[in-house]
């Protein structure tokens, strides 16, 4: 086990250097670099000017060159320097990952509790009025566009029903209210945008657990269990419900790694002081320096998901071994 | 468990209704919203406009433009001239300088107590001239070549500035740093490449109120959600009315509308809604009795069409006046912004004192279908059965771009694009996203045909980068100037090299008016409207003044009131 694990350890570093040439020289090849933009927006520019900003942003230099002067201050541990925001990037960053990684984590944690009875309660009784009802949620969940619900829930519950707050992180100037009331503050601000997250990662999850549960349901084993004379909760959750959970393992570990992107829109719609829209306009504004830190850790997610994927397909089913 | 959430629940129905619903803005507290992020402080490296908007809050320089387009002092005493003596020029020949004695207001303070004086100007020039800074115009720092305090007032400094030029005195962006704080940064990181700006205090610690010398201090800060800021109590000019003004960036501008109604933002400032937003938002307002006033008001962008005069089709300037001719300036903008912006007919903004519609110097192009018709006959493109033009077996057709994804851009297209086929001329669409657009096809001259985009100036601004023959980007010059035209005039090249030279304002307005008579004659680029700034205020708030010009209304926010 352990030796599986270093193992990915050390795949994943490899794939995660070898992904960083590719982004950067990809990057590089996108028209138009910090200077250009700065002086197509402002004729007041001079081409001294140009030279000049260039030559101190490194952009005169060639790619290889640039590559390897970031790697090796990242590797010393300084991430470097954002020149849209002007402040260093862990300081621009650190704080926003933690609220990216709140707000998704709730959604994903909210949507699992959600979907999975759901998913479950749906396969049990296939056709039945409570699986049509749990179908049509699912799919009307599945198909409503993420800011089209943003704004929905908005309009209804911050200007129509003014019981919660149309945007931000929390409440500007509380000022030292103690760990309750900043807790409380905080839960006003995160609950429309994990709701509009949340609908359709429920739809997904409980339409991919109705069907993983509904073929576990149809195995022998099943039927022996029930012909042992096994409660039904037994079956259901301990032979059933663990056989399904191979499939929904797998998406969930997967939501969970596109949740440091995914949460674009619902954060720029709520003013949600997030990763997400950092990182496009690091990508859209060639702030080389965010945007590369940024893919590090979406790679690294990506990568470290799959590994707990597999670790987990262990545990849910032991004929899976580590080798 | 049950305790827990009964307790949770209970305190947070009660939070929500002591802190949710739309109440009207008092002087204890305004929140704005802006949709644009915003970047660190540093009066001498910022360049986003939602910083610029906020940074005159907290910081004021020796002088500023008001409302009405004027030159003012702010924390200088008077604006020194030739007239007056206070200024003149030194040396002889090609090496003319001027030189001109600055006098810093006497209560002029920093939000720490500590005075506002020209060793502060000495600092902010060196820091900015530094190689290892990224200033971006350097220019309004290198035409300073020395400051020279008066040994018996620190507040007295004569300015030496390398050439004689008439606006010396427009020192808008020249912003003092307080030596006592930022002096030592500079010191100690300023040979390392961006080593100041890393470590400079309006970074590290931008809650320090004696980096700041305007109407208010930072109190709070948080980069990508907002900034709090609360009185200076040592402000020079009267003490602020507004006790707390919140900015909250808001980057979606159709969630703008609902954080105003909400309360979450009691108004929207100028770097806030898109045109069309808030021209619907107005009527819904109006509609609804909504206790909101909207400020449309006349800006110095010039959204225009910029033709490649390499095209062997738009060389022929009968065919650029044919496209002039058949626009139809005022239906589009009556169309298409309800009146809300106002036509163009040449590069310089009615808000500037160098606008001017003379018959002597500018050449107007009303709408005339049938004119634009004769002309293009005239030039040789005979109509085709199938509805366009064509000469030689070639038809007319241009390339037409701009940046994809811009709502009002892309309406304007249409528009033109339908106006231009009435007279034969086939126009192809081909927009591109902004970075592709700005970064690569205008810099690098790639567009073949038109190209739409707006040009951000200020009034009494020299247009050399983007007229003169100088300014056309080649390989040759590293793809620098902005002419991406490719006009060559070399009378316009000789005024405008003369323009920055000339002390006499109406010598002055000649010169602008000779290079306005060759624009507007031989149409290198088609001016379609001016730009409006759009603002949502509360009813309640008074002496707010929006300017329409890079310095914005914020210049005057201790005045604002909001009973």
């Amino acid at each position: 086990m352990i030796n599986f694990i270093a193992r990915r350890i050390i795949q994943t570093l490899i794939v995660i250097s070898v992904l960083s040439v590719v982004v950067y020289y990809l990057m590089s090849l996108m028209p138009g670099d910090p200077v250009d933009m700065m002086v197509a927006s402002n004729p007041k520019i001079t081409a001294e000017d140009v030279i000049r900003l260039k030559s101190l942003y490194g952009l005169d230099q060639p790619i290889y060159k640039r590559y390897s002067r970031w790697m090796e201050t990242t590797l010393k541990g300084d991430l470097g320097y954002s020149r849209t925001y002007r402040v260093p990037v862990e300081e621009l960053m650190a704080p926003r990952l933690w609220n990216t990684f709140i707000l998704s984590f709730l959604a994903l944690f909210l949507s699992i509790l959600v979907a999975i009875p759901l998913g479950v309660l749906s396969a049990l009784k296939p056709n039945s009025r409570i699986d049509t009802f749990v179908s049509f949620l699912s799919f009307g969940g599945i198909s409503i566009p993420s800011f089209w619900l943003a704004i929905v829930l908005i309009i209804l519950f911050a200007v129509k029903l003014p019981i919660l707050p149309a945007g931000g992180t929390q409440t500007i100037g509380l000022g030292e209210v103690g760990l309750w009331a900043e807790l409380l503050d905080r839960a006003k601000y995160l609950v429309l945008p994990v709701l509009s997250l949340s609908i359709q990662q429920i739809g997904r999850f409980s339409r991919f657990t109705r069907s993983a549960m509904s073929e576990a349901m149809r195995h022998d084993f099943i039927r022996t269990a029930r012909a042992k004379g096994l409660s039904s909760q037994s079956v259901i959750w301990q032979h059933g419900f663990r056989n399904a959970l191979i499939p929904l393992i797998t998406i969930i570990t997967v939501s969970v790694s596109s949740l440091f992107s995914g949460a674009l829109l619902t954060e720029t719609v709520f003013a949600y002081q997030g990763v997400g829209k950092l990182v496009y306009d690091s990508i859209i504004g060639n702030d080389y320096n965010v945007a590369m830190i940024s893919f590090l850790i979406s790679v690294g997610s990506v990568l470290i998901m799959n590994l707990v994927a597999d670790i987990a397909y262990g545990f849910a089913d032991p004929r899976i071994a580590y080798k | 468990m049950l305790k827990f959430i009964s307790k949770f629940t209970t305190s947070f129905i009660a939070l929500n209704v002591i802190a949710s619903g739309s109440v009207a803005a008092t002087n204890a507290e305004l929140k704005i919203g802006i949709s644009q992020e915003f970047e660190t402080m540093n009066p001498l490296i910022m360049s986003m406009s939602a910083s610029t908007y906020m940074a005159r809050m907290v910081g004021r320089t020796l002088v500023t433009m008001d409302a009405d387009g004027k030159w003012i002092p702010q924390l200088a005493k008077e604006i020194p001239s030739l007239e007056k003596g206070s200024a003149k020029i030194v040396g002889l020949g090609s090496k003319k300088k001027l030189s001109a004695l600055w006098e810093i207001i006497d209560n002029a303070k920093w939000g720490d107590g500590k005075p506002v004086i020209c060793q502060d100007f000495i600092t902010a020039h060196t820091i900015a001239i530094s190689d290892t800074v990224t200033v971006a115009e350097k220019e309004q720092w290198t035409q300073v070549e020395k400051i020279e305090i008066d040994p018996k007032n620190p507040k007295k400094c004569r300015f030496i500035y390398e050439k004689a030029k008439w606006d010396f005195y427009q020192l808008g962006q020249f912003s003092p740093v307080p030596t006592h704080i930022e002096k030592a940064i500079f010191e100690k990181y300023g040979k390392e490449k961006e080593g100041y700006e890393k470590n400079s205090n309006y970074v590290r610690s931008p809650l320090n109120s004696g980096l700041y010398n305007g109407p208010y201090v930072i109190s709070e800060v948080k980069l990508g959600s907002h900034v709090s800021f609360s009185p200076n109590k040592y402000f020079y000019g009267i003490q602020p009315k507004i006790q707390k003004i919140i900015v909250k960036l808001i980057p979606n501008t159709g969630t703008l509308e609902a954080n105003l109604r909400s309360g979450t933002i009691d108004m929207i400032s100028v770097v806030g809604l898109d045109l069309d937003q808030a021209i619907s938002f107005e009527k819904k307002a109006r509609a609804e009795g909504l206790p909101f006033t909207f400020h449309f008001v006349p800006s110095v962008t010039y959204e225009h069409i910029d033709l490649n005069l390499d095209n062997p089709i738009l060389k022929d300037v009968k065919v650029r006046k044919a496209l002039v001719l058949s626009m139809n300036r005022e239906d589009l903008v009556t169309a298409l912004f309800d009146n809300k912006q106002q036509a163009a007919i040449h590069n310089i903004s009615p808000k500037d004192t160098w606008f001017t519609k003379d018959p002597k110097y500018v050449t107007l192009y009303p709408y005339s279908k049938h004119s634009a018709g004769k002309l293009l006959d005239e030039a040789g493109w005979k109509m085709g059965k199938d509805g366009f033009r064509s000469k030689s077996d070639q038809r007319l057709s241009l390339l037409f771009q701009t940046t994809a994804g811009n709502k009002t851009r892309e309406l304007v297209q249409v528009y033109l694009q339908n106006k231009w086929k009435q007279i034969g001329i086939e126009v192809i669409i081909k927009n591109e996203p902004a970075r592709v657009f700005f970064g690569d096809t205008m810099t690098h001259r790639k567009f073949s045909g038109l190209a739409m985009f707006a040009w951000v100036s200020s009034p009494e601004s020299n247009p050399r980068s983007t007229f003169s023959s100088t300014a056309i980007p080649t390989q040759k010059n590293g793809w620098s100037g902005q002419n991406f035209m490719g006009w060559k005039n070399s009378s316009v090249d000789q005024a405008l090299d003369k323009l920055n030279l000339e002390f006499n304002p109406k010598k002055r307005f000649e010169l602008v008016g000779n290079t306005l008579k060759y624009y507007t004659e031989e149409v290198p680029a088609l001016p379609l409207f001016y730009r409006s700034d759009i603002s949502v205020t509360p009813h309640n708030l008074k002496n707010y003044k929006m300017t329409g010009h890079q310095y914005f209304e914020t210049n005057n926010v201790e005045d604002w009131t909001l009973n």
